[in-house]
């Protein structure tokens, strides 16, 4: 049997397990956000908010 | 500490950092649970109280009385396809902490963004075009199949190609994702569809993308423009850098059609994907919980939205 076509349309990347955080940066559990110098990491110069084009997992949350 | 917003997510869903900066300037008292770390935290949960109790490295926390509202942005246990082989310690995780996160739903009296059966049918392709089109939107002929001769007697000439639920695979060290695809119906052959169903849809021609963000009753509207036109296409294969998102004000009808097909399908937020084209607006898909941080801004607020909601639901009792 050929592949499906859903494989067949398929884009392909490199697996990450994880994004790239960037350096300095950590989770502080009681705001429960990203910070990097003591500033909201969202916040920053081209900051890690979700992206669709710079990283599509699908909706909703569902990529892993 | 008794929080009166409880936050389910993910430790990279910077969307919600984006919420939890809003709370947290508010001076709102609210706790961020994320998927990745619920192993670090000793988690008590009284379903009968009810009452969660968070044992953890800032202290306790007890959730339950005060709690007003629940940001749920948790819906990946319902997918079954782990990118790697999972040992059993972490096929037991998966499945137990997935099985305790549902168990949340005790918290009946807090409102929810979105309550997780909700967001589990409102996953469904099938269900959510099944009801767009009884609420009274336009919806594209579709049919969900793994029936190449259905599809090519329906679909004569082209048609769209997408799938059921997200493609997202594994393979070596590579991923892999479908994006929906335009396709020659005569070209299909039954080995290449017979695995799996998929959806296949009539194209839509001159279409503009528009995506329709709902947050309780407020609607952030923009079109997806590159070089000031539509899309042709999967507008998510055009380099960012070539993307325009332009506010755009729906008529009132079509804002009232995605009130109420939110509302029909018992969310609170929803992000829907409309099209226009030559022909009017049609629906073309419902997220539940959809990405919008790609969006956000001063001039946009939904974050701001969010947290608003989560701080004063609609019909809170507490």
């Amino acid at each position: 049997m050929s592949q499906h076509i859903l494989i067949t349309y398929a884009t392909r990347r490199p697996y990450r397990q994880v994004p790239i955080i960037p350096n300095g940066a950590y989770y502080d559990h009681a705001k429960g956000y990203w910070l990097k110098d003591n500033e909201p990491l969202v916040l920053s110069t081209g900051g890690p908010v979700t992206k669709k084009c710079d990283h599509e997992t699908g909706e909703d949350q569902k990529g892993e | 500490m008794k929080p009166h917003v409880l936050i389910l997510s993910g430790l990279y869903d910077f969307s919600t950092d984006l919420v939890a900066l809003q709370l947290d300037r508010a001076g709102v008292s609210y706790v961020r649970l994320n998927r990745e770390q619920l192993s670090d935290y000793r988690l008590t949960l009284d379903p009968l109280a009810p009452r969660l109790t968070i044992d953890g490295p800032n202290g306790t926390c007890v959730v339950g009385a005060g709690l007003r509202a629940v940001w749920f942005r948790q819906p990946v246990f319902l997918r079954n396809t782990p990118p790697v082989s999972l040992s059993p310690n972490e096929q037991l995780e998966r499945s137990q902490w997935t099985a305790f996160l549902r168990g949340l739903c005790v918290f009946r009296d807090a409102a929810w963004m979105n309550y997780p059966p909700a967001t589990y049918l409102a996953e469904s392709k099938p269900y959510q075009l099944s009801i767009a089109a009884s609420c009274g939107f336009r919806v594209p002929e579709t049919l969900a199949t793994n029936s190449a001769s259905r599809i090519r007697d329906s679909f004569p000439e082209t048609l769209v190609i997408k799938s059921l639920d997200t493609v997202l695979l594994r393979e070596g060290d590579d991923c892999l994702f479908t994006y929906t695809t335009v396709n020659p119906g005569t070209t299909l052959r039954d080995d290449s569809v017979a695995a799996a169903p998929l959806l296949a849809q009539r194209v839509l021609n001159q279409k503009t993308d528009v995506r329709v963000t709902v947050v309780g009753n407020r609607l952030f509207a923009v079109r997806i423009l590159s070089a000031g036109v539509g899309i042709a296409g999967d507008w998510r294969v055009i380099p960012k850098s070539d993307l325009e998102y332009q506010d755009t004000e729906l008529d009132s009808d079509t804002a009232d059609l995605c009130v109420r097909l939110t509302r029909q399908l018992g969310l609170t937020f929803a992000a829907i994907d409309l099209l226009e084209t030559p022909e009017g607006i049609f629906f073309i898909e419902v997220n539940p919980t959809g990405e919008w941080g790609w969006l956000s801004g001063t001039d946009r607020p939904i974050d701001e939205a969010i947290a608003t909601w989560l701080v004063n639901p609609p019909n809170h009792m507490s």
